[in-house]
């Protein structure tokens, strides 16, 4: 069954040609809806969010936008303790809100002079700041306000059938073509390990040093984290009512303790949050998505995350179907950074029948750049994607090398050559097939390796025995397999250079480097952070440009005529 | 384990792994430049040698302060203290955080566990602040159990 | 989208209280808990499968295993995982149904977790009657103490862009008819008329 049928057209009296051709346009299909402010369904510009205001008294915050710490609720609590800065508060609420705005956007204003600012800020004073700014400027802002001075890229590989062969290539694909971050998940939770572990391989055939993550429920999230199979966190999620976050069955409280917990461990994590995630459940509690969205901010800031996956996320469709929600999800990427708080920016799921309106959609974060511009850009096709589909897939990977090279942007990602990309998938699913036989797991055969190599989806790699797969993946659980276990298979196959590859990003764990704020670790194995890469965007000519050795790069696609000989193309 | 005072850092410091490897031990006391895979084939690494230590979370700590961050600096010496709790229990105190997982004697139970056992006032400040909050919000779990009928 | 087959007149399903929800002692019964807006304020689910057909084929599918299908409305909340444990706790083999108006269903079981489950449906506008009956059928299935294959789901990536939004709607919706403080009611389903097969 298809959800994607076109409305039928009027009945009565004869149309126009014209209106039939647009009814059938893939915008049409998309859901709109009226606002209701009444609840919450607005986007940012609603009668019914607080007044900003703040009072201090014996160094605590005794009222927060116009509620007394009697009436807070566990948000307003929370974020009055540990998100706001006491010190500054009261003289950074009292510049006006068009003053911080242009501080946002003026070249001459530096990224710390306006965090010095921000961190004394309640939500609904961020708010009347943001409120003031239009797409332009909030592009603007976020040139100068994103954490780290290098944008990024994150990338899905998932596969329909759990395949982790096809993980494996798909990651090293990925990798290669720049992704500094790969998400997986599953559709059968159980195969969770296998897959994990599928992922972590590939990443580092691809490009050593990049980073992975399975999105899990808490609890085996962690544990997976804890074995070394996988680098990070993100979906740990936050929202900005205290009747939603309680349906989703945490606190404030309960989800710093986890941030802690995985720090304990050595492991990089993020919260995620977006606009559109209370009214959705049900209780937005009568306020504007972008104001619910900034408290979520707020509270992560408080909690001491060091970033923030948002942008909707998988809300999308939410702000997506109301006037102004794109704007708004701009601005929700731009408080993350205002706060200092890394972001990793949303496009990550589908949103849109729409080209046109997909593309228009990642503008806001691509264009200035963002920690992670999509913070899940699907390396496989969107049908094999377990997220429910990406904004972006495979087959959009030439259009976006396309549009970086149109506009001399850096969207994190390059073109490659298809020999390249064919070697490296094909070292994956060896490799794998390699740490399989040394976890005497399922084996891989040589017929999967080969349709690695050269497939598209899940539908062109050969069934796997499920049952055998889930029992080996249980056993990964109950032997207490861990990274180290994969470098030891990968070394003793002789795949030397893999093994290397994730006994470095596993050795980070040791230093705590990839803890600090919008953290990476590049293709020779630094940490690059906001610490040792802080954007020091000042105006025209400085900050991030794209040029010099990266610019060449970036100027490759599939097919450039040589200007030397235009009988053929640049190889 | 070192007997001098922890070195002050600032933010040249980092990252550690390149410009101050001297500083930085497993928790077998190894330092991380026996992290070889020499060492992995040999057997001589176990997983323990791959965990973080209280110790380097207060540098990265420092680091964080150096850096204007504040609130990332607590949660890293949260983590410090928590290095010392089994991953079991880490999860199981995760847990009787969540919205009616505890009653209020049950959460103060875990601070004074938390402070006593495993020295970690600071993440038992986090809990007792939960518990006075959730009795206010009524998050706390009711001592009698649910009828059913 | 689900058309009609047929131009006869649409089943119509009320649900008429009885009393007050109780914990069953029968094994061989599954417990369908419907939300706040079922067959009431509601009529039919986001991609129009009237609610008396969805209701018609849960009990069909638990029956055809030999298992009775007990009808119970929760109306304290419009949260499918509370809706869901709630019945399953009421449930004499611990074995439910939780079903929002707008379709969005899930299978759960009294000793899991609230926000863990059985087998859950989200993407509502996929669900249609042929499913709603293999829904029925592997919740009996569950209670008999039995493991069958999970319902097969599809996944439509453009589900969300087209139908996210009139789902925020319709929950909001659902969600004023919320009663607090009201506990579950036994229901006994009164269909109208309308062809019968």
């Amino acid at each position: 069954m298809t959800t994607t049928a076109p409305r039928p057209t009027g009945a009565a009296g004869k149309q126009s040609l014209r209106t039939e051709i647009l009814e059938a346009r893939p915008v049409n299909l998309d859901g709109f809806v009226e606002e209701w402010p009444e609840k919450g369904l607005v986007a940012m510009e609603s009668e019914f969010d607080p007044a900003p205001s703040v009072r201090v008294e014996g160094g605590r915050i005794v009222e927060l936008d116009g509620r007394s710490r009697d009436a807070f609720d566990f948000m307003d609590t929370f974020i009055a303790n540990h998100a706001i800065d006491v010190a500054s508060a009261e003289a950074s609420m009292a510049i006006p809100s068009a003053q911080i705005a242009r501080m946002l956007i003026d070249p001459g204003v530096s990224r710390d002079e306006v965090l010095a600012v921000t961190r004394g800020l309640t939500p609904a004073k961020v708010l009347d700041v943001v409120k003031l700014m239009n797409v332009v400027e909030i592009m603007q802002g976020m040139q100068k306000m994103r954490a780290r001075r290098t944008p990024a890229n994150q990338g899905h590989s998932t596969s329909a059938r759990d395949n982790p062969i096809q993980v494996a290539a798909d990651a090293a694909e990925g990798a290669l073509r720049g992704f500094a971050e790969l998400e997986t998940t599953l559709g059968v939770l159980r195969y969770a390990p296998l897959v994990a572990i599928a992922l972590q391989v590939g990443a580092q055939v691809g490009r050593g040093g990049v980073l992975t993550q399975c999105a899990l429920e808490e609890a085996t999230e962690l544990e997976l984290g804890m074995r070394g199979i996988t680098a990070y966190a993100e979906t740990i999620s936050i929202y900005g009512t205290e009747s939603v976050f309680v349906d989703g069955d945490d606190t404030p409280w309960s989800k710093s303790f986890l941030a802690a917990a995985y720090a304990s461990r050595g492991i990089k994590m993020r919260f995620t949050s977006g606009t559109g995630s209370e009214v959705q459940m049900g209780n937005a509690e009568g306020k504007s998505m972008l104001y619910l969205e900034i408290r979520c901010i707020l509270m992560a800031k408080g909690a001491g995350v060091q970033g923030l996956q948002n942008g909707s996320i998988s809300c999308i469709g939410v702000p997506g179907a109301v006037p102004g929600g794109l704007r708004a999800v701009a601005a929700e990427n731009l408080v993350a950074s205002m706060v200092d708080l890394e972001c990793a920016s949303g496009n990550d799921q589908s949103f849109s029948h729409s080209a046109m309106r997909r593309t228009a959609r990642a503008m806001p974060q691509m264009l200035p750049g963002t920690d992670f511009v999509c913070s899940g850009y699907s390396s496989v096709p969107n049908a094999d994607n377990m997220f429910a589909g990406s904004n972006f897939d495979t087959e959009d990977f030439d259009d976006w090398n396309t549009i970086q090279r149109d506009f001399q942007v850096d969207g994190g990602l390059r073109h490659v050559r298809e020999n390249e990309i064919l070697a490296a998938r094909n070292k994956a699913a060896r490799a794998l097939q390699a740490v399989f036989a040394h976890l005497d797991l399922p084996p891989i055969t040589d017929d999967e390796i080969e349709a690695a190599t050269y497939a598209n989806s899940s539908n062109d790699y050969p069934l796997r025995d499920v049952l055998a797969d889930l029992k080996g993946a249980q056993s990964v659980m109950d032997r207490e397999i861990t990274g180290l276990d994969l470098v030891k298979g990968l070394e003793s196959a002789g795949f030397h250079d893999v093994a290397e590859n994730l006994l470095t990003v596993l050795r980070q764990r040791v230093s705590g480097d990839l803890l600090q704020t919008s953290a990476v670790l590049t293709a020779d194995f630094t940490p690059l952070s906001a610490i040792n890469d802080p954007n020091d965007y000042a105006g025209p000519g400085t900050g991030y440009r794209l040029q010099g050795e990266r610019w060449e790069q970036l100027k490759k696609l599939r097919h450039v005529t040589s200007s030397t000989n235009p009988e053929t193309e640049v190889g | 384990m070192s007997a001098s005072p922890p070195p002050e850092l600032t933010a040249a410091d980092y990252p550690l792994s390149i410009n101050r490897p001297e500083l930085l031990r497993t928790p077998s006391g190894k330092p991380i430049t026996a992290l070889t895979m020499d060492a992995v084939v040999s057997g001589e690494l176990s997983p323990e040698d791959l965990r973080i230590t209280p110790e380097t979370l207060q540098l990265q700590a420092q680091l964080a302060d150096a850096s204007g961050r504040p609130q990332l600096a607590a949660n890293f010496r949260r983590a410090a203290e928590m290095t010392a709790i089994p991953d079991a229990e880490v999860l199981a105190m995760y847990n009787a955080l969540r919205p009616r997982a505890s009653t209020g004697p049950a959460l103060e139970e875990m601070a004074d566990r938390l402070e006593r056992t495993y020295s970690a006032p600071v993440c038992a400040a986090l809990v007792r602040e939960a518990a006075e909050v959730y009795e206010r919000r009524g998050l706390l779990a009711r001592p009698v159990a649910d009828p059913d009928q | 989208m689900t058309t009609p087959t047929t131009t006869a007149p649409e089943r119509t399903v009320s649900l008429r209280e009885v009393g007050p929800a109780r914990r069953g002692t029968r094994p061989d019964e599954v417990v369908i808990a419907l939300s706040p807006a079922f067959a009431g304020h509601f009529t039919r689910t986001i991609v129009d499968v009237p609610h008396a057909e969805v209701l018609r084929q849960l009990m069909a599918g638990v029956e055809e295993q030999g298992v009775t299908a007990r009808l119970v409305r929760v109306l304290d909340t419009a949260d499918l995982a509370a809706i869901s444990h709630t019945a399953a706790r009421l449930s004499g083999s611990g074995i439910s149904v939780g079903v929002l108006s707008r379709g969005t269903t899930m299978i759960h079981q009294k000793d899991l977790p609230r926000l863990s489950n059985l087998e859950l449906f989200p993407q509502s506008p996929l669900l249609d009657a042929p499913v709603f009956r293999m829904i029925g059928s592997n919740a009996a299935q569950y209670a008999k103490g039995e493991s069958p294959q999970p319902v097969p789901t599809r996944n439509d990536q453009m589900a969300r862009p087209r139908w996210q939004a009139k789902a925020a709607l319709l929950h909001l919706k659902e969600f004023d008819c919320i009663e607090a403080g009201r506990g579950p009611v036994e229901v006994e389903a009164v269909f109208g008329p309308g062809t019968t097969g």
